[in-house]
């Protein structure tokens, strides 16, 4: 599977040597060592994957996934030198999709890359057209709309997540479940992956957030979908 | 044994009162008693002086009806009189003879003294008795009164005065204890403060508003200390995380660089490949030893965020066992040991933090295969209360009592040095697994197990239904 990666590192070698493991997998790389000339690399091509260090001089990481995400659903993978910190959580919240620590194997780098990549294609069993609220879904089309008609922009995860759960309405799914199927995770997954993800998903679904109607919380078990 | 200065402040307040009230009680009771007595005193002696008169005018007339004349005296005063006349005596009744009035008294009237002398009666009734010779007849004249009244006042006034004593002794105790309690309350502050200090709880200070003007001083110094405590620690944690990610830069250049390497081992000289190989082994090595030891310094800065998800304890231990065997260091078997739930347990909810677990089974199984001839089984079972406990048991010759607790502090290889297999344990394995059951609320210990290796037991709280569940 070949795609398109754009790295964004400010340590060279670090970025030398992910290029040359990256390129060794089959991507077709493109680098930068700032926040700000990866986001004019992103303008000037497309991109299928964007790779974003954390702790970058001038703009950091977590400004540059927000300003791709203004106008972008790219997903994004964020570099973190630990996983047990609140920079995960806060950078899945600026919009990444899902992170790797360093020192990563580059194996399982292109494992998570590949896993983004497949979701960004058409999954093998979608579910049909769902209503709830005021919105519909419409799998095939990659549309989340309100019945006015108005699109509600979110992230092809976000969209796969709802997707998921949209497949069973009223069933609960694990956060394990949903690790594996949306990102391709084993047991190990971070359930923090799919509380963000959830969050970020309510505030663009439910009418108060806080108090959501659709997408439930189930105490122990996991989350559900209730047109 | 020492007191403490609140238990000193109590009984000094105690002893105080209890002096005071011996003290004020005494010189209540004997000022009373004596102004009483004294006034009973003038009294019987003015009626025994009006008496003896009588007596005298009645003798003096020839009268020789003495007993008549006593109990006409007697009637309606309540006394006794008694009266001497040429050896002989003669009684107002019968409840009082000669025998009645003190021998002493008897003689000093006798011999022509009046006197008066209080005293207590066989029977135990207190009586004054007043003597006075009426030398104009030869005769003496004894009048002898009944102080049980008095005797009673007095006693209620000393049981009045005591319960009073007593009241008052326990009110000082009450007192000091309260003024122990006022007195030491800013140190219990500071004492709490200093606890949650200790707990991780950095940010907390005494407040100088609110700290008594006697003991500012203390705040003061107590809050700059703090301060000092705070940033000393904060710059350690920032060095430590720092160094995390100075270290873990190149790290990530080697490990990239290395995979690269290794895709395209076979286009190298056989010579290159086995020096690739040791590379690679001992960059893995290098990776483990460089991230147990920034684990370890992060715990030491307390800067650890941890996230405890909940998850049923079968399904995590025989996942941790699974995956962690792919993850065990220059372990050539890759057999699994067997991993026996009991069904009890099997669906129980712990908080955990899924890889920590992993890094505590990959850590007792490297430990086991490094010092104890490998796992031989790993059990989870009840614990005692509402715990959960999981034991992994070794093939070993097990580890000394004396030894058990020590396994667990860092670098520690103890009896065990010496044996290390191909494995290569940074010698924190067991320090970590400590530390990871520590976060996730846990503990772990050395036990024997039954087929006479070592068995460590891991504990975790089983959640119930009141625990925070997932968000």
């Amino acid at each position: 599977m070949s795609g398109r990666i754009l790295v964004v590192e400010d340590d060279e070698r670090i970025r030398s040597s992910m290029r040359l493991a990256l390129e060794g997998e089959g991507y077709e790389v493109r680098d930068a060592a700032s926040g700000e000339e990866g986001l004019d690399l992103f303008a000037e091509a497309p991109t299928d994957v964007a790779l974003i260090d954390l702790m970058l001089p001038g703009m950091d990481g977590f400004e540059c996934c927000r300003a791709l995400r203004r106008n972008s659903a790219v997903p994004i993978i964020i570099v973190t030198a630990r996983a047990d910190t609140h920079d995960v959580v806060a950078g899945l919240e600026a919009g990444a999709d899902d992170y790797v620590t360093k020192p990563f194997v580059a194996k399982e780098l292109a494992a998570r890359i590949r896993a983004l990549l497949r979701r960004a294609r058409p999954a093998e069993e979608e579910p049909g057209a769902l209503t709830f609220g005021d919105l519909q879904l419409l799998p095939e089309q990659g549309v989340l709309r309100r019945l006015n008609g108005e699109e509600v922009h979110c992230t092809r995860t976000e969209f796969r997540l709802l997707c998921e759960l949209a497949a069973s309405p009223n069933k609960v799914l694990s956060r394990e479940q949903l690790l594996d199927r949306v990102w391709g995770y084993d047991y190990f997954g971070d359930g923090r992956l799919v509380d963000v993800h959830i969050r970020r998903l309510r505030t663009k679904v439910e009418a108060d957030p806080a108090v959501p109607q659709h997408i439930l919380t189930v105490r122990g078990m996991g989350y559900k979908l209730v047109p | 044994m020492r007191l403490g200065i609140g238990a000193r402040i109590t009984a000094i307040f105690g002893l105080a009162a209890l002096v005071l009230s011996i003290l004020m009680g005494g010189l209540s009771y004997f000022t009373t008693r004596h102004f009483l007595l004294a006034g009973r005193e003038t009294a019987a002696q003015h009626q025994a002086f009006s008496n003896a008169s009588l007596v005298r005018t009645a003798l003096e007339s020839g009268d020789t009806q003495y007993v008549g004349l006593l109990a006409q005296i007697d009637s309606g005063t309540g006394a006794h009189s008694v009266l001497y006349q040429r050896s002989k005596s003669y009684a107002s009744s019968l409840s009082v003879d000669a025998a009645s009035i003190p021998l002493e008294l008897r003689k000093t009237v006798l011999a022509g003294t009046a006197a008066t002398q209080t005293y207590r009666t066989a029977a135990g009734t207190a009586e004054i008795a007043v003597g006075l010779p009426v030398p104009a007849v030869h005769a003496a004249y004894f009048e002898v009164f009944d102080l049980s009244d008095l005797d009673h006042t007095l006693s209620v006034l000393a049981l009045t005065l005591l319960v009073a004593g007593v009241v008052t002794t326990i009110l000082g105790i009450a007192f000091g204890r309260f003024a122990a309690s006022r007195s030491l309350r800013p140190l219990a502050d500071v004492s709490r403060a200093a606890g949650a200090i200790a707990g991780g709880e950095l940010d907390t200070r005494l407040d100088e508003d609110a700290a008594d003007p006697d003991l500012e001083g203390l705040t003061l110094s107590f809050n700059a200390m703090v301060d000092q405590l705070q940033e000393r620690i904060e710059r350690e944690a920032r060095f430590n995380s720092d160094v995390s990610h100075e270290l873990r830069s190149p790290l990530t250049t080697l490990a990239a660089s290395l995979e690269v390497l290794q895709a395209d081992r076979d286009k190298l000289p056989a010579r290159s490949q086995r020096a690739l190989q040791l590379l690679a082994a001992d960059m893995q090595r290098f990776q483990r030893m460089v991230t147990d030891l920034l684990e370890m310094s992060r715990a030491d800065a307390g800067s650890v965020d941890v996230f405890l998800e909940e998850v049923n304890v079968g399904e995590l231990v025989e996942r941790s066992v699974e995956t962690g065997l792919g993850h065990m260091d220059g372990m050539g078997n890759g057999s699994a040991p067997p991993v026996l739930v009991d069904p009890g347990v099997r669906t129980w909810r712990v908080g955990a933090d899924k890889r920590r677990f992993e890094r505590v089974m990959v850590n007792l199984m490297e430990n086991a295969a490094n010092y104890g001839g490998g796992v031989i089984e790993i059990g989870v079972g009840p614990g005692a209360g509402d715990w959960v406990e999981v034991t992994v048991d070794d093939a070993g010759p097990g580890i000394d009592p004396a030894e058990r607790t020590r396994v667990f502090e860092r670098f520690y290889r103890g009896s065990a040095s010496g044996r290390r297999g191909t494995g290569t344990g940074t010698g924190l394995g067991l320090a970590l697994v400590a530390e990871h059951m520590r976060v996730m609320r846990g503990t772990a210990r050395v036990e024997s197990a039954p087929e006479g290796g070592a068995r460590i037991v891991l504990s975790l709280p089983v959640l119930d239904d009141d625990d925070a569940g997932l968000e």
